[in-house]
């Protein structure tokens, strides 16, 4: 076990709150586990030393954080400066069916009913998923009553000063029939270490929007997870848009809990200079009749590695499946890295399940085309990249966040240093 | 393969080391002295003995692997006995009388005479018949091309030089547990020498090699082809082997120098156990072969048998330009577990690799490939295309993928596609309507899945895999 780690169980057994019995379980978890190694499978490209050696600390001095501000979107603002829930960021007045507080502050019933959510969709394997559970201090529980339709996006911002180190964690609870979108977002400013950690439960026949944006680049580390629980008829549409950065982890677990659920996700990678940026993707089809669309791209420059492991399992259970994983990557230097592992484990006969990957390079043809009228080599690569990303950029349902998040990718691809 | 010949052509060499043998069999344990036991047995030389030495102590110190998804008790490598002489003649069944019928049914079906029935189920048989000669005029046949093709122990004391070059040059003694085991404890094996710019005049086969029997436990391959050679061997042979052996632990090397060209078959169809998973064979395979320039290397495997099949013949593209192939089909049915793929380790420029896998699962089986393909910085212009296709039937059992993808060379291309389904209800229906019962009807479809594997097989082995197949899944359908 890492010094880290052991910092980490240490500082933890002083919390004593609404979640004792959940922190005590994660702590009794952890203090049996093995710091993960090149050995550890989930964790094989993935080498742990930024957190080892990171010098972030929990910061307590009050700071002014605001999220980045994007155009034309309204968004139900849920922010924690370094770890901590800033309430005064919150609008005063919530569309009505939805509710924001923190877990501490909730009556008995509800949060027992939140005790008793906590963590169960967020499987255990996950060694900082623990680590979250037991050092997240405000927790913050969102739920959305049957039927209701918001249309107002909340987004979950995490915001950390330099050097700080922040555990942040929602639960966000659908009803019957409703309708959100939720943007997680995490902006740090450097030398930080941070753990995000968000479980949605989506009840029968409810609809959830979702976008993950791991943006922050440079010396952060980032260990992070969105997962999902799909009931009957329950639709998600999830796209992730991710920078690597000294460690940029994050793992989703789609499970297919009630039957003729559908899920699609869309991820991409863009990686430069000397970042690291590993996705586990997971998708458990436990009930029959679900369908699942995975697409995951990556562009991956200099000295940079990416890291995708996308894992369907299909349960004895799950007759009629469908699902489908496609993984396409994009090396752009000699010195870049790409680890793929596109993995099916079916235990169920009358399904229909694929999964591809693919490594290569830019398609010569293409770039010849392009040079052969007049656009400079250079600039041909770039357009080439960001029409491979800019695929899935279209296939996002907020115009807003698309609008906002293409030049972003654009100036990405003008800065990265191709041969 | 048959016993007798093997024992009327092993007279002329056996004399000296070999007669101890007949009664010798090695007590429960494993302990340097047992090593040494074994080395002396086959009067090796020292450094044979000092390497499997060497290879035990580095065994000591490792972990038996844990990572493939296969179930089965911990292995006592204790309680098994580490030397046995070939059977006795009066522990073998006196007639085919005395032979699960089960197993009769097989043999008939694939068409296989009475006598060799009788050598596969280890049946005592005095007669001599009429397979030495051909057994002779193969020798002589290969003799004349300066092919060298003989037991591993042979090889040792007549070609020490080559042997001691070659050996653990692909798989080193401590690549991985059950590796290590087998080079400290083998026993024995083919030696095959292509010399320079010789098409090897025959397909080579375990079947015709003679002291081959018993070996099977830690039995150790080692090919070399030099350069410019071409050589095909076949390894295995179609019928279920009425082994009661738990544990193969077996090391396959192969060495294909400038412009040589291997292809390795094998059907493999050991005893799977029974139908409640009991009994059977745990078959933990290493096979590697390595490709210098303009070199190929191709594995072809037809994989029915075992109850726990832990295989993945691997090549390593070293020279420019070099090809490695992997063709390979695995029915798994009853409680069968089979983890089995490849691996293509691309370090030359404009190397290339195909890897076709077929898995079919039934009854309460899993089937997993497994397999990696890596693109290395030096691997300019290389080529990989995977294609992992799994067909399940029944809704007891699994189909498993995990190909692992690492490149790190940008002009280097992989690709990776895999399915999985079950027999489609419209190719049966079509099927049915044309008369066929279902049971001739899945095996027909199966058949086609395996297509592109089969064409890969030599003429013979094609035949009989295919209906090896056909048997293999009967009772499995409706």
């Amino acid at each position: 076990m890492s010094e880290w780690l052991e910092s980490a169980i240490a500082r933890a057994q002083g919390i004593n709150d609404w979640l004792a019995p959940k922190r005590a379980n994660a702590l009794d978890l952890l203090a049996n586990s093995q710091w993960p190694t090149r050995k550890t499978e989930a964790w094989r490209y993935t080498p742990l030393r930024p957190v080892e050696r990171t010098q972030a600390k929990v910061l307590t001095d009050e700071v002014n954080l605001k999220p980045i501000a994007i155009a034309d979107l309204s968004a139900i603002e849920l922010v924690f400066v370094n770890g901590k829930f800033d309430p005064s960021q919150l609008a005063d007045m919530l569309p009505d069916g939805v509710s924001i507080a923190l877990g501490r502050d909730l009556d008995s019933t509800k949060q027992t009913d939140a005790l008793n959510a906590f963590s169960t969709i967020k499987p255990q394997r996950h060694l900082f998923g623990l680590v979250n559970d037991a050092l997240a201090q405000d927790v913050v529980i969102v739920t959305v009553a049957e039927g209701v339709d918001i249309a107002q996006p909340i987004r979950i911002s995490s915001l950390l000063s330099l050097g700080a180190e922040s555990h942040t964690r929602v639960q966000v609870s659908l009803g019957a029939g409703a309708r959100l979108t939720v943007i997680e977002d995490v902006q740090a400013q450097g030398d930080s270490l941070n753990t995000a950690f968000v479980e949605y439960n989506v009840a029968a026949k409810a609809h959830l929007e979702h976008y993950r944006f791991a943006l922050q680049t440079g010396t952060n580390v980032a260990i992070g997870g969105s997962h999902f629980n799909l009931h009957d008829h329950a639709k998600m549409h999830s796209s992730i848009v991710a920078f690597g950065s000294d460690l940029s982890r994050l793992d989703t677990d789609i499970i297919h809990a009630g039957e003729y659920a559908d899920a699609k996700l869309n991820a991409m990678y863009l990686l430069d200079n000397k970042e690291l940026f590993d996705l586990h993707a997971t998708v458990e089809h436990a009930m029959a009749n679900g369908t699942t669309q995975e697409n995951v791209r990556g562009i991956v420059a200099d000295r940079a590695r990416a890291v995708f492991n996308g894992r369907i399992h299909i349960h004895r259970d799950a007759q009629k499946t469908s699902a489908e994983l496609n993984n396409r990557n994009l090396l752009m230097s000699d010195k870049a890295e790409i680890n793929t592992k596109p993995e099916l484990e079916i235990y169920a006969d009358d399904v229909k399940c694929a999964h591809g990957a693919t490594v290569a390079e830019i398609d010569k043809q293409a770039l010849y085309y392009l040079e052969t009228r007049g656009i400079s080599r250079s600039k041909a690569q770039v357009m080439l990249n960001f029409g491979f990303i800019n695929e899935l950029i279209d296939l996002m349902p907020n115009a807003a966040l698309a609008e906002w998040v293409r030049p972003i990718i654009r100036e990405r691809f003008a800065q990265m240093d191709v041969e | 393969m048959t016993e007798q010949i093997d024992k009327a052509l092993a007279r002329e060499y056996e004399a000296g080391f070999v007669s101890n043998v007949e009664s010798e069999t090695f007590m429960p344990g494993l302990d340097e002295d047992v090593i040494r036991r074994i080395s002396a047995m086959k009067n090796e030389p020292e450094w044979m003995l000092e390497w499997r030495l060497s290879a035990f102590r580095e065994w000591l110190e490792m972990d038996e692997p844990d990572w493939a998804l296969v179930d089965y008790p911990k292995i006592d490598f204790q309680s098994i006995s580490y030397y046995s002489a070939p059977k006795s003649m009066k522990d073998k069944p006196k007639s085919l009388d005395e032979v699960d019928p089960e197993l009769l049914r097989t043999y008939e079906k694939l068409g296989i005479p009475l006598i060799e029935q009788q050598m596969l189920a280890g049946v005592a048989v005095d007669a001599v018949f009429d397979s030495v000669s051909v057994v002779t005029t193969f020798r002589e046949k290969l003799e004349e091309a300066g092919v060298i093709f003989c037991s591993i122990s042979e090889a040792l004391h007549k070609y020490p030089d080559l042997v001691r070059k070659y050996i653990g040059s692909v798989v080193p003694k401590k690549d991985n547990y059950y590796a290590a085991l087998n080079c400290a404890v083998f026993t024995d094996g083919s030696f095959v020498y292509i010399p320079k710019g010789t098409r090897c005049p025959m397909e080579l086969s375990t079947y015709f090699r003679i002291n081959e029997q018993n070996t099977g436990q830690f039995e150790r391959t080692l090919i070399v082809a030099d350069e410019g050679s071409h050589v095909s061997y076949l390894e295995g042979c179609t019928a279920p082997q009425r082994d009661e052996n738990q544990l193969h632990a077996a090391v396959v090397e192969l060495v294909a120098l400038d412009n040589a060209e291997i292809k390795y078959s094998t059907v493999q169809n050991w005893y799977p156990g029974d139908e409640n998973g009991k009994g059977g064979i745990y078959n933990f395979v290493t096979k590697r072969g390595i490709c210098h320039t303009n070199a190929k290397i191709s594995w072809t495997q037809v994989e029915t048998g075992s109850s726990v099949t832990w295989k993945y013949p691997s090549c390593i593209l070293k020279g420019d330009n070099s090809v490695g192939e992997f063709y390979s089909v695995a029915l798994t049915r009853g409680r069968q577990q089979a983890d089995t793929g490849t691996k293509m380790i691309h370090l030359g420029k404009n190397t290339k690799s195909t890897i076709i896998s077929k898995g079919i699962s039934a009854g309460r089986s899993n089937n997993s490939y497994r397999g990696l393909v890596r693109m290395n910085p030096g691997a300019q212009g290389a080529r990989n295309y995977t294609q992992c296709d799994s067909l399940l039937i029944g809704d007891q059992c699994g189909a498993h993928t995990f190909p692992y993808v690492e490149s790190r060379n940008p002009s280097a291309i992989v690709e990776h596609e895999a399915t999985t389904s079950k027999v489609s209800d419209e190719q049966l229906f079509l099927c049915r309507q044309r008369g066929l019962d279902p049971e001739k009807a899945v095996s027909m479809i199966v058949n086609g899945f395996c297509k592109e594997v089969f064409k890969e097989l030599p003429m013979e082995f094609a035949v009989e895999a295919g209906k090896l197949l056909e048997i293999s899944l009967e009772g499995s359908v409706g």
